[in-house]
């Protein structure tokens, strides 16, 4: 309740000799410039606090009683590819503020005054500084743009502007202007906000984001413990979510513009707190290992905005995580996985993604420029959606229950022929949960080639042991490769006598309907061709015969296969 | 909260030590108001705008006016936030701007017509869209809509200087008929005046003027 404050203080303080003032008064705040000013921006000598913004007489513009010039500068305006806001010229109450904070003009500068009202320190214009914006726009949340009913449907997860009948509100005509989030007279809030922006209360009037109820950066209490680099340093605040949309975003001074990012480079949104310091899991340090998602290698190629089917090849922690959404959470896909679109093994958008291999194939499927696999086998196919196709010859069971129905490998009762495996059972953390270890859990990165969760020996002549096939026995029981029987009695032989890797003869994520057949391809056969060539009369395939029974025509550690049958 | 005291403490000593509490409330004699020295006046202060029989009584409680008064149409202030209710001025600002808009000439009073007009610092001219409004009723209601203006029948202040102060409410010590006039802030007599310049009732020192009304 602000009772009488500069009253009581300016006429009856010589009277009463003691006066008391509501903190939430203007005088009490950074915007008196006047030498009584409790900032360290103010005037030598001059009194009046009003007048730096407002005169009874002879302003222009004429409402409200303005006492500046207008700018006249330039701006930059936000721009975002996702923006469906016409941002243009400031315009209104904006402009206002800006012949202060475009600092292009002398604060003492008034129209009432002929000459500038003096500024101790010497200062003229707003001195640099968060409250400085200069006339470059594009790192501070979109102004003077009509915020429609239009508006909030097209963009979507945005209040009804008819909802803002509260302290945030447009101006008379509809646009968002910066007196939408500050109130110039009262300070109460810090930075002049309408409302408190503790938990983000502020940014969620309009910002109504998908999934955001049960997201972890919403309602995880988590703290700092101090180490590293400060996670917020922008808010006073120090937990996740008190400080909610601002433990990513800024409303000012953005280092990624485009989407009022704290940091231009993606990553180092993340890193803050996901590096052990506030997050439980230190996944930023699992980008120097030595297989790894590449965050680093590109900053501003990653857009929101961007097809499902990545057209250029590049990973961001977004690209796999939606932050509105994430949390921890068991489930298919899990809750860190909450919320993000892909690609169906079909080839088609889904949003959100129903199962975790979706995301992958945004980049692992039908984008162009991926690398040459790493394995030159005799069918070639670089396109991960192709081989997973359930309509394969052979395939792992990722999109579909598997083809064969006898694999008498499996670990049970974990493992059987209606198994579904993730992408993530093969391709993990080597020191993550699901290979014993305590680090995060997910694709980060590896210790081992192509990111795998578990070591898995592609070079011929490998000694057969549980350390070098760990990936594979994870599933398969080794004790069916190192004895005789089984559905393919001469695995012993090939595996531990002949010291063959199961990459030489089998290609672990399928061979697709459009080059292979299950006569010749079930069973994941597609042969690694720098190690098994053509037999003796030219013939390189496997053949099925039936369960239990095939023959092979190759050449393989100098034997020729003409063929041998089992 | 030392904090606080502190910065009461020195905005308190830097008033006192302006003089904003010194002496300028007395007499119109001598104040911008006093004519006794034009020409035209015959050495009468108060010929210009009052006389004792045959004033002109159009303007609501003219107090014995006697000076031409002004037929111009006013551009009235407006704005978007503006709750007031706005109209043609009447009433005591009719008086006042029966000099200030410009159009008719100081020395124009008693049936005389004059050619002395009013200096251009003093002249607000029939745009009034750029000056404060005037002319309004400011009371609870429009208090309670606009949300950042005391309640003129609650809020307490101290007009004048010196020995000439009156303290009461807003409705009482500074609006009329409930309206807010020229003479809301003005005082154009020097009578109960914080200051001379400008004949402020409150000092615009600290922009206390201002925040009579408006709580920022």
């Amino acid at each position: 309740m602000k009772i009488a404050p500069i009253l009581r203080l300016v006429v009856l303080l010589p009277a009463l000799g003691v006066v008391a003032h509501a903190p939430a008064a203007l005088v009490d705040t950074r915007h008196n410039l006047s030498a009584s000013g409790p900032g360290a921006v103010r005037a030598v000598s001059e009194t009046q606090v009003c007048i730096f913004c407002h005169a009874p007489h002879n302003s222009a513009p004429t409402a409200p009683l303005w006492n500046r010039r207008a700018p006249g500068s330039t701006y930059t305006p936000y721009a975002s590819s996702t923006q469906r806001a016409l941002t243009g010229q400031p315009t209104g109450a904006s402009l206002l503020c800006l012949s202060c904070h475009d600092g292009t003009i002398a604060l003492g500068d008034v129209l009432t005054r002929a000459a500038p009202i003096s500024m101790s320190g010497g200062v003229t214009m707003m001195p640099a500084g968060a409250s400085r914006l200069g006339t470059d726009l594009s790192d501070d949340h979109p102004i003077s743009f009509a915020y429609t009913a239009t508006l909030s449907t097209t963009r979507g997860e945005l209040a009804n502007p008819a909802t803002l009948t509260g302290r945030v509100r447009l101006d008379a005509t509809g646009r968002l202007q910066c007196t939408s989030c500050h109130d110039p007279h009262d300070d109460t809030n810090g930075k002049f906000l309408v409302v408190p922006n503790v938990a983000s209360a502020l940014c969620q009037t309009c910002h109504l984001k998908n999934y955001w109820s049960g997201s972890d950066h919403r309602n995880s209490t988590a703290s700092w413990n101090g180490a590293g680099p400060n996670p917020w340093p922008h808010t006073s605040w120090n937990s996740v979510s008190s400080n909610a949309c601002e433990n990513c975003h800024r409303p000012h001074s953005a280092g990624g513009k485009a989407r009022l990012l704290n940091a231009a480079a993606e990553e180092d949104n993340c890193y803050p707190c996901h590096n052990g310091n506030v997050a439980r899991k230190n996944v930023q340090s699992e980008f120097g290992k030595l297989s790894i998602h590449p965050l680093a290698s590109t900053s501003g190629t990653h857009d929101p905005a961007e097809p499902a089917v990545s057209a250029t090849r590049h990973v961001e922690c977004a690209d796999c995580h939606n932050p509105h959404a994430a949390r921890a959470a068991a489930g298919t896909p899990s809750g860190a996985l909450l919320g993000v679109r892909g690609v169906t093994i079909a080839g088609a958008e889904v949003n959100p993604v129903a199962s975790e291999y979706q995301i992958c194939l945004r980049c692992h499927g039908d984008s162009p420029g991926k690398p040459t696999p790493r394995t030159r086998r005799q069918i070639a196919q670089d396109n991960v959606r192709l081989q997973f196709d359930t309509l394969n010859p052979s395939y792992h069971p990722v999109a579909g229950v598997g083809r064969n129905l006898n694999v008498p490998s499996l670990i049970g009762p974990t493992w059987s022929v209606s198994s579904l495996v993730r992408c993530a059972d093969c391709h993990n953390n080597n020191a993550g949960p699901g290979a014993g270890g305590s680090g995060p859990a997910g694709p980060h990165g590896s210790t081992y080639a192509s990111l795998l969760e578990r070591p898995y020996v592609t070079v011929d002549n490998t000694p057969e042991s549980a350390a070098n096939y760990a990936l594979c026995y994870k599933c398969h029981g080794r004790s069916t490769f190192i004895t005789e029987g089984g559905a393919f009695r001469y695995h012993m032989k090939h595996v531990v006598e002949y010291r063959t890797p199961c990459n030489v003869c089998h290609d672990p994520h399928g061979i697709s309907a459009t080059q292979g057949n299950a006569t010749n391809n079930s069973k994941l056969i597609n042969f690694d061709i720098s190690v098994v060539t053509p037999s003796a009369s030219g013939q390189l395939r496997f053949e099925s015969l039936g369960q239990n029974t095939g023959r092979c025509y190759l050449t393989c550690h100098g034997k020729d296969h003409a063929p041998k049958s089992y | 909260m030392n904090c606080k005291v502190t910065k009461r403490a020195i905005l308190a000593g830097l008033l006192l030590g302006l003089g904003i509490q010194s002496n300028f409330a007395g007499t119109i004699t001598g104040s911008a108001h006093d004519f006794t020295a034009k020409s035209w006046s015959g050495g009468r202060i108060c010929v210009a705008c009052h006389a004792p029989h045959n004033t002109n009584t159009s303007v609501t409680d003219a107090p014995l006016w006697t000076h031409a008064l002004s037929t111009a149409t006013y551009t009235l202030y407006s704005s978007a936030t503006l709750n007031a209710t706005m109209g043609q001025p009447s009433g005591l600002s009719k008086l006042c701007l029966s000099c200030h808009d410009g159009t008719v000439a100081v020395d124009s009073f008693g049936g005389a017509t004059g050619s002395t007009m009013v200096a251009a610092s003093s002249n607000v001219g029939t745009a009034l869209n750029n000056d404060h409004p005037i002319g309004f009723t400011y009371n609870s209601a429009l208090a309670t809509a606009d949300g950042s203006l005391h309640d003129p029948s609650v809020k307490s202040i101290t007009i004048g200087s010196g020995g000439q102060t009156k303290t009461g409410t807003l409705k009482a010590t500074m609006l009329y008929n409930d309206k807010l006039e020229c003479s809301s802030c003005h005082d154009v007599h020097n009578t109960f005046n914080a200051q001379t310049s400008k004949l402020l009732k409150v000092s615009d020192a600290g922009s206390a003027i201002c925040l009579a009304c408006h709580n920022k």
